[in-house]
């Protein structure tokens, strides 16, 4: 191409004379795409988020391997703890993820990004919503390498496909309600330790208030309410049921919807009104 | 387009009990470098942040290529480009994932032709390829404006683009700037407070100070308004205001600092008698100045624009050295 062609191109008047539609498809894509490429360029996070789910298998789950199979059937209603274990690291794993697409809102803030994506015709809840699936979608990842590493270390699964997908929806719906959460709480924050102190704060109690680690029957009645509404529990549950024992009880499924949806709505709003550029 | 690519009418923005920006009437012609000169923390670039709609304004209105900012923010955003001062660029990315990004925040369908021609107009396209962590600032800052014509905006807006360059660097961004605005024909509104950068650049200047349009003229005409000279005079031992007061051909004396600024008739006629009356080895430092932005701003705010905002921390500076400082 010849010197002037490129330059009568690129200096071509605005073919922008009326107005054009705002739609916010092709900006989400954008934004959410960024934040996939992001979080597979960056080895840490790859290496992390591989090796995690076998070091919570081998620690956590070794924990019981000296107890006798018929205590560990006793308590757990199997003799795999890490059968029992797998569907709860999983949920417990998407509690973190909100904190991910938080600390990823507020670099964008820090570095003026946040002010480059809001000078163009793009939405706060567009922003939003593409921080929270892409951190949602960061969780996800761990899902396969979670049962690959169950696998090895010796687990064998019940349940057939449909209950799978319902499970992994689940996990998915949790993901969506906890990032919509930390996104939501910290969209007018440009703190880096913010989603840090957050995430320490409600992980403890989200975790061992739930049955993802032990069996709700030997809680306190007041862990126990706070079980019955935590929807790391619905998860842990969920999955619990499938993985172990081969059932499916679809209420788990329709309350984390229920919450993903709740949270996803109120999110958005408070992000609509409360997201900072810098 | 319409005649004027921007008009304000009495914008203003309060932050609790600051006023930063203060009743700000502006026409902007479209088609022309318009400059806004100020001190740092004049209210410069938050009058881009109204501009642009990424604050809300406390009072007045303002349209920007056609649209109402305040009704119409989106279509506004549409029409726009920005260029900040430090360079905002996703370092991850590629230069064409950048430019690939950017086309998705406009939603710009048939992207590639344009950003293909931006790079080679650019002198970009042998490292489009590259992660932009790897450039130059040089070339982070044309990379900058790229993204900005990508979606070809009407009106560009560059908040003080060249601070913290080099000298080579900000000459070569004075020529990109000139191109896009004659080349492109495109209108830039260009924040500074380098008066030789406003001189060089801009058709139109508005001198604002304390979040107020001050002055407004081309550059011509705004030095012309200034018919003094200015001698700054620094000496060794106190001077009596009076004594200045008294040599012929000053008209106003004011201190500033450590030494004196006197307005002067012609600097080459009161020169010689103003050494005539202080004691020549009692000078420490002269220094005329003749008509220029600086005088103006001089004249206008009694401050010289570079001690206008002292005390007012660069925090972008900062940040932007920072950055570099890691890469």
């Amino acid at each position: 191409m010849s010197t002037e062609t490129t330059h009568a191109r690129v200096t071509g008047r605005p073919v922008l004379s009326e107005r054009r539609s705002v739609s916010q498809r092709s900006q989400f894509a954008g934004l959410y795409a960024r934040e996939l490429l992001r979080t597979f360029r960056n080895p840490w996070v790859l290496v992390i988020t591989f090796v995690q789910p076998f070091m919570w298998l081998a620690f956590f789950g070794s924990s019981f391997s000296g107890a006798s199979p018929a205590l560990v059937q006793q308590i757990f209603h199997t003799n795999s703890y890490i059968a029992f274990l797998l569907p709860g690291v999983l949920a417990t794993s998407m509690l973190t993820v909100g904190m991910f697409g938080s600390m990823s809102t507020i670099q964008d803030k820090r570095f003026g990004f946040m002010k480059r994506i809001l000078l163009t015709p793009t939405t706060k809840s567009t922003v939003y919503l593409s921080k929270v699936l892409g951190s949602t979608s960061r969780g996800l990842i761990q899902i396969p390498v979670m049962i690959l590493a169950a696998a090895l270390f010796g687990v064998t699964f019940q349940g057939d496909p449909i209950m799978w997908a319902g499970w992994i929806l689940g996990i998915f719906f949790l993901g969506l309600g906890m990032s919509s959460f930390f996104l939501a709480v910290t969209a007018s924050s440009t703190d880096w330790q913010t989603p840090g102190v957050l995430s320490n704060f409600i992980t403890m109690p989200l975790m061992f208030a739930s049955g993802a680690l032990l069996p709700l029957a030997n809680f306190p009645a007041w862990m126990q309410a706070i079980a019955s509404v935590n929807p790391v529990s619905f998860s842990a549950l969920l999955g619990r049921g499938i993985v172990v024992f081969g059932t499916v009880d679809w209420s788990y499924l329709g309350y984390l919807t229920l919450f993903a949806v709740g949270m996803l709505v109120v999110g958005t709003a408070v992000a609509s009104r409360y997201l900072k550029a810098e | 387009m319409t005649d004027n690519a921007i008009v304000t009418e009495n914008l203003t923005k309060v932050y609790g009990k600051l006023t930063a920006v203060d009743h700000v009437t502006l026409n902007v012609a479209s088609g022309t470098v318009f400059g806004l000169l100020g001190p740092n923390g004049a209210g410069k670039t938050t009058m881009i942040k109204l501009l642009t709609g990424l604050t809300d304004m406390t009072e007045g209105d303002a349209t920007v290529a056609g649209f109402n900012v305040r009704r119409d923010p989106m279509h506004v955003k549409q029409r726009i480009g920005w260029v900040a001062s430090e360079v905002i660029l996703d370092d991850d990315f590629t230069a064409w994932e950048n430019l690939w990004l950017q086309s998705k925040l406009q939603s710009l369908p048939d992207w590639k032709d344009r950003a293909g021609d931006l790079l080679e107009y650019f002198g970009l396209k042998d490292r489009r390829k590259d992660r932009v962590k790897t450039f130059s600032t040089g070339m982070r800052k044309k990379l900058e404006i790229a993204l900005a014509l990508l979606h070809q905006p009407e009106v560009v807006f560059m908040d003080e683009p060249t601070i913290g360059l080099d000298a080579n660097t900000r000459r070569m961004l004075w020529d990109l700037i000139t191109g896009v605005n004659k080349e492109f024909g495109i209108t830039v509104l260009l924040t500074s407070h380098y008066i030789e950068e406003a001189d060089a650049l801009c058709d139109q200047i508005s001198i604002i100070d304390h979040g107020k349009i001050v002055a407004s003229g081309t550059p011509t005409a705004l030095k012309a308004r200034v018919r003094s000279d200015f001698v700054e005079l620094e000496t060794s031992e106190a001077v009596d205001e009076a004594q200045l007061r008294s040599i012929p051909g000053v008209s106003e004396v004011r201190s500033q600092g450590k030494g004196w600024i006197l307005r002067v008739s012609a600097a080459e006629e009161v020169l010689p008698k103003i050494f005539s009356t202080l004691k020549t080895d009692a000078i420490r430092r002269i220094n005329v100045e003749k008509p220029s932005l600086e005088t103006v701003f001089l004249d206008i705010t009694g401050k010289r624009i570079d001690q206008a905002g002292a005390d007012v921390p660069d925090y972008r500076k900062f940040y932007a050295t920072m950055r570099r400082a890691r890469q």
